[in-house]
């Protein structure tokens, strides 16, 4: 890795040296942009050196015949090279990892789906919801309910949110997989503890400009039909009932939107869902592929896995990923020690792709 | 009641309409074949040198002209709404104005169209010829009117629903209208909703006055439209 870092240094001055002497060429825009952005890794840079040459000057002291300069000297090297540890560990990946350009995304949208366990299910995925409400609060993002189906016997069945923010798809993408919860049903009259689940899917939300860049899908592709009828319709009725349903027909997908209230927004909205799931599943198709020219060992997110438990009666939430368990099961679903664990596993990819990045030259571009 | 009457909008394509008892609430019928009329024509596909002259019958929420002029460009089109109801009336003006369109581009007056002093009473910038009739009438016969859902009777006024006895007197008193001399200029097209089963009695009725007609399903696969124009000669 320090190989790496030194790379990037010999490169920054390279760039600094282009620049030329009164700033005047429009060339000096991206390089000052460059400098700018290597500037935390050259001061971690320079930290490490510093720290280096520390330890070489306390060396010839760990022999020193005097007691008191003895103990002094090792001291130091402990803390020095806890700090160097740290460096290494911490403070370089997070700064070689590139930039994903998940992050530069709009924003996120998250579908949640009860599970196993019946109205228990769609009761825990009301409390996920909130969760993930206070969660965006909590991150100053814009949350909008897209599609929202209540369950008849209580809770609900599956909602669809949009989530509009500076990192929301890039934090949010974490979740998606599938959510388990372990206890007693307010249902449940016998005392007895059940396991329901929820899945969560989250999806990469474009701005329509982009979708249209992207190209994902053609108009005589999609399939567009009006759902529900309305009897007699027009003056006879007043409710509206403006429900959509646009089918993929290359990928089969379909989707459907009623929650607006014309058939306008309906059909806006479902492009929308239509676009980023086709978007997914191009981002997921290249990922796999640059991972199979690299025989990859970052895993890619099975959204079939189970990634987290709700532990009721022992206030407990783990990451099986990670396992990471955090014994305040409130704070997670306030959306507090959520962060926590979205902070974890952005830590985690960061690691394993740097790892990648060791081991192969040094460019690997994950989303 | 119903969510737009409790919010005081309605959604209609891209525009937010106000919406106030008892004037009738947009319907995504009217909105569908709004749109697609605006596809079918447009006033550079017309190829006229002056801007087009509109007239919508019952404008209601002037929900069918405003969103002409509002997708059509800009200038292209000279629209005039009229209603009996000075609510609408009233309302329609709103709407142009929270809309962004000036009163040049659209206006709404009160008038009766069943009247026989109708033509006589149009002032001289309502006057004819019209390229273009729009119009949602009120449609709905006596039978029909004593079974309507309560959301519709309670909230909307009565007089834009109640089509006369058959529920047709509307549709005769148009297709009168755009029969009298110089009250269409010659490619001039009629565009009708109406109500389910009511095509035949409606392409009836204008044929009889010598239009040539269309009839366009909704999305919910209803008779919704009448579309009539003169026939080439
Ligand atoms: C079914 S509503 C249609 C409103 C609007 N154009 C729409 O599509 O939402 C019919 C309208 O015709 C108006 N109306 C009824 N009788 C009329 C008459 N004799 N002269 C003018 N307008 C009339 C009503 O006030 C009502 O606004």
């Amino acid at each position: 890795m320090l190989r790496v870092v030194e790379r990037r240094m010999v490169e920054r001055s390279q760039v600094q040296s282009q620049l030329s002497e009164d700033l005047s060429s429009p060339d000096d825009i991206p390089r000052l942009r460059q400098l700018k952005d290597t500037e935390i890794l050259k001061s971690a840079w320079e930290e490490w050196n510093a720290n280096k040459k520390l330890v070489e000057e306390l060396t010839p002291f760990l022999q020193d015949p005097d007691e008191t300069m003895r103990k002094l000297a090792e001291e130091d090297n402990i803390r020095i090279s806890e700090s160097l540890a740290r460096i290494l560990s911490e403070t370089f990946p997070s700064l070689l990892v590139p930039r994903s350009s998940a992050a530069d995304l709009p924003g996120a949208l998250l579908e949640l789906k009860s599970g196993v366990g019946g109205i228990e299910s769609s009761l825990f995925l009301a409390t996920l919801l909130r969760m993930y409400e206070r969660f965006a609060s909590l991150n100053k993002w814009k949350v909008n309910s897209l599609s929202h189906n209540t369950n008849d016997g209580g809770g609900i069945k599956d909602v669809i949110l949009e989530v509009k923010g500076e990192g929301a798809y890039d934090t949010l993408r974490w979740e998606s997989g599938v959510h388990r919860v372990q206890r007693v049903p307010v249902t449940e009259s016998g005392g007895r503890v059940h396991t329901s689940t929820v899945s969560a899917i989250v999806l990469p939300l474009l701005d329509e400009g982009d979708v249209r860049k992207e190209q994902l899908y053609s108009m005589d592709e999609v399939k567009l039909e009006v759902m529900r009828a309305r009897g007699a319709g027009g003056q006879h009725v007043n409710k509206t009932e403006s429900a959509i349903r646009l089918t993929h027909i290359p990928t089969g997908i379909t989707v459907s939107m009623q929650d607006e209230r014309s058939q306008h927004q309906n059909k806006r909205r479902a492009f929308q869902v239509l676009s980023a799931r086709l978007m997914d599943q191009k981002i997921t198709r290249e990922i796999a592929e640059r991972r199979a020219a690299r025989n990859s060992l970052v895993k890619s997110a099975d959204r079939s896995e189970k990634i987290r438990t709700y532990n009721y009666a022992q206030e407990r939430v783990t990451d099986h990923r990670i396992g990471l368990s955090i014994m305040n099961l409130s704070s997670v679903l306030d959306g507090d020690a959520l962060l926590d664990i979205t902070n974890a596993l952005k830590q985690d990819h960061a690691q394993r792709v740097m790892e990648e990045m060791l081991a192969g030259e040094g460019d690997a571009t994950d989303l | 009641m119903s969510i737009a009457s409790l919010l005081g909008s309605q959604p209609f394509s891209d525009l937010n309409f106000r919406v106030r008892p008892p004037v009738l609430i947009p319907r995504p019928e009217t909105e569908e074949w709004v749109v697609k009329l605006s596809q079918l024509l447009s006033p550079s596909k017309l190829a006229v040198s002056r801007p087009l002259s509109l007239l919508d019958l019952g404008t209601g929420t002037g929900c069918i002209p405003i969103l002409l002029c509002h997708i059509w460009a800009k200038g292209g089109v000279r629209a005039h709404g009229i209603d009996i109801s000075s609510d609408a009336v009233q309302l329609a003006n709103e709407n142009a104005v929270s809309c962004g369109l000036s009163p040049d581009q659209f206006n709404a007056v009160r008038a009766n169209f069943l009247s026989p002093e109708f033509l006589s009473s149009l002032s001289h910038h309502l006057a004819p010829p019209f390229d273009i009739v729009t119009s949602n009438p009120p449609y709905i016969s006596w039978d029909e009117y004593l079974r309507l859902p309560a959301s519709v009777v309670r909230h909307e006024d009565p007089k834009a629903l109640f089509g006369g006895p058959s529920g047709l007197e509307f549709y005769r008193a148009i297709a009168w209208l755009c029969s009298r001399e110089g009250f269409l200029s010659p490619r001039a097209l009629v565009a009708l909703e109406i109500g389910c089963n009511q095509a035949a009695a409606v392409q009836d009725i204008m044929q009889a006055a010598g239009f040539a007609t269309e009839v366009w399903r909704d999305a919910w696969g209803k008779e919704r439209t009448i579309i009539a124009r003169r026939p080439f000669v």
